[in-house]
């Protein structure tokens, strides 16, 4: 009976948003113990490449010794686990390039990665990406085509069953995976990704693209595109959305990986529930406004000098879960609802079609009007024309039945 | 000689009252949705701040509507198969009778009138499982609404404990993908946006449930002169005496 109990909360729970931040002091005791023999196990692995010191690398890019250890209880705290796991937190920071990564792209605009590069100044989380044991990467890397193609066939072979694969971009699905094709041999990106993911310990997929589809998947949809979660089964999944991801949370995900060697826990569309458990709405500095009924009517009037909520030009808050709010971009430097810019939410499925628009949904055409213009008329032109025909089938029976009774000289 | 009538009871007083509160509720829910949907007045800007909970106070009325709303449901399920007076369920089985009263039921409505070949004394089979159809629309709400609701109560804490949102997620979650699949999102990827529109569409539905009602109430009034939009304020209609 317990069992059967279990297996029903199991079925009823498993796949929900909750979040349990306090699960008792002997879980996280046995956590503990198991993570440290974890991390001092690492330790004593040497990493592949050790051109790059992370200590020295914080010390170059300015970043004190006491900063580090801020940022490492921030993201402790990120990752909902109690305080006195700080140290461990710093130390897997530290072994980050213990962590082979492969990274692929398919159909996106390569935001993700450029959200990594092109920070304002490399802060913490950026800094850590640049450590781990980055194996294979298009946009980075000087290697291409066959070169290119042999780096990661290398790094596919010396690190089996063991790499993180990161996969940015939607895959599309149409003409046999045709629309998107990789390197000499004209691989499908399909392919591509069924190819890498095979050995791998683990997939990310990294932004929307790559988790829902994201934009190319938005309707009409002409590729066919899909997000990994769709065709990818039988292997571990963990999405992180949002258009780009924020590093903070790759990072997150990264370092609950060294420090457990297991994946985060994961809400239903697969997102880590320590970043995608909360809305955005339930921690927005705007929230009070929100509640007052104070709202921008539109953009740059009285309400918006005064950063009244976003909700009535479409932000989307309240139906977005990502931790934007309390981590923000950047290592905290803004976000959009902190620019005065509503929040479209990215970081959910089919986010161009059902969120980004800049008005509520009560408001909102889901489809452009009539569902697309040529599409209705010639649905319309189709049913009118059907119509048409078979009235002028029905008067031309009754026709023939009336003209036989005419001259059969009934009437 | 004139037609003699006899008074006929339909509805107790429990019964009576429960559908007032659930009209009034429901107004409220409406007026304070559509708010919540699209806040459709402004907040003077020039008032104190003191006064301000403008969406705060429209959230807090749609969700206490909303919740005696869902107590009422609680008890209308229950009188479904133990009312004491009478019990909807037995209307709702699908005998050949029931069949039957449901489409002479439904030829009188689309013929005006002109045919009338069942008993108007009772409760009939037409008008029940059209309750029917509001009752089920009512949990879709019901569990929709909760739904959106128990993300607001983050990390799973509530004032009356942490049962509360356990409970809610666990009866309410399957709506997301029920919803996806309502709106058309292909089964991995529904979301929490699927169930907000399905919400917000099914109030346009209940809407249109509301107004058939009160027009068929009138025209049964009208058609079959019998007191029918009576029984809801003092529970009886009357019927000739020839037919009961």
């Amino acid at each position: 009976m317990a069992d059967r109990i279990e297996g029903v909360k199991k079925l009823f729970t498993s796949k929900s948003a909750r979040i349990d931040t306090n699960r008792g002091d002997a879980h996280y005791e046995t956590l503990f113990q198991a993570c440290h023999a974890r991390i001092e196990e690492l330790k004593t692995q040497t990493p592949r490449e050790d051109r790059l010191k992370i200590d020295d690398l914080l010390e170059d890019q300015g970043v004190s010794r006491r900063d580090f250890m801020k940022w490492a209880s921030a993201v402790t705290g990120m990752l909902m686990l109690p305080s006195s796991f700080t140290p461990l937190v710093a130390d897997a920071a530290l072994l980050m390039n213990r962590a082979p990564v492969i990274w692929i792209e398919l159909s996106d605009c390569a935001g993700n990665t450029e959200a990594i590069l092109r920070s304002d100044g490399p802060k913490i989380d950026e800094i850590l990406l640049d450590i781990i044991s980055l194996e294979f990467n298009e946009t980075i890397m000087s290697a291409s085509g066959h070169q290119a193609e042999k780096q990661l066939e290398d790094a596919m072979h010396t690190f089996k069953d063991k790499y993180l694969l990161f996969v940015e971009g939607a895959i599309p699905m149409g003409i046999d995976g045709n629309y998107g094709t990789i390197g000499a041999h004209a691989e499908t990106f399909y392919d591509h990704l069924m190819r890498i993911s095979k050995h791998a310990a683990a997939v990310v997929a990294v932004g929307s693209c790559a988790t829902f589809g994201g934009v190319p998947a938005a309707a009409p949809n002409p590729t066919q595109a899909v997000g990994v979660m769709d065709i990818l089964k039988g292997k571990p999944l963990i999405n992180i959305p949002a258009c780009p991801a924020n590093p903070a949370n790759m990072v997150g995900v990264i370092i609950h990986y060294i420090l457990t060697g297991q994946i985060p826990e994961l809400d239903s569309l697969l997102r880590p529930k320590f970043a995608f458990g909360y809305r955005i709405h339930d921690n927005c500095e705007r929230r009070a406004h929100f509640d007052a009924g104070e709202f921008v009517e539109e953009w740059g009037d009285e309400g918006a000098k005064n950063n009244f909520c976003l909700y009535k030009v479409g932000c989307k808050g309240p139906m977005t879960f990502n931790n934007c709010s309390i981590v923000r971009y950047n290592e905290g430097v803004n976000w959009p609802i902190g620019v005065g810019r509503g929040c479209i939410g990215c970081s959910e499925p089919d986010f161009w079609d059902k969120y980004a628009y800049e008005r509520p949904m009560a408001d909102a055409n889901i489809k452009a009007p009539t569902g697309g213009v040529e599409k209705t008329v010639d649905e319309f032109g189709l049913g009118l024309l059907t119509a048409a025909g078979i009235g002028i089938g029905i008067h031309a029976a009754a026709s023939l039945a009336a003209g036989k009774k005419e001259e059969s000289g009934e009437s | 000689m004139k037609p003699k009538y006899k008074q006929v009871k339909r509805m107790t007083t429990f019964m009576r009252i429960n559908h007032w509160v659930v009209a009034i509720c429901m107004v409220a829910a409406v007026i304070t949705g559509l708010y919540i949907g699209h806040p459709y007045y402004q907040t003077y800007i020039a008032d104190p701040a003191v006064d301000k909970y403008v969406m705060a106070w429209n959230r807090w009325i749609h969700f206490m509507v909303a919740i005696i709303f869902d107590v009422s449901s609680i008890v209308i399920a229950y009188l479904y198969f133990f009312s004491r007076f009478e019990k909807p369920y037995k209307k709702l089985i699908p005998t050949p009778a029931n069949i039957k009263e449901f489409f002479e039921v439904l030829l009188n409505l689309v013929t005006l009138n002109r045919r009338k070949k069942f008993d108007s004394t009772h409760s009939d089979s037409f008008n029940t499982v059209f309750f029917l159809v509001f009752h089920l629309m009512l949990v879709w709400m019901l569990l929709t609404g909760l739904q959106l609701y128990v993300h607001g109560l983050a990390s799973g804490l509530s004032s009356i404990g942490n049962w509360w949102p356990w409970m809610l997620h666990l009866v309410t979650d399957w709506t997301v993908p029920v919803s996806g699949w309502l709106i058309g999102t292909a089964a991995p990827t529904a979301s929490i946006m699927d169930v907000r529109i399905s919400h917000h569409l099914t109030m346009w539905l209940i809407i249109t449930w509301v107004l058939f009602h009160v027009y068929y109430q009138v025209w049964r009034t009208v058609f079959w002169e019998e007191g029918d939009i009576s029984i809801v304020v003092g529970g009886s209609k009357f019927v000739k005496e020839d037919q009961a």
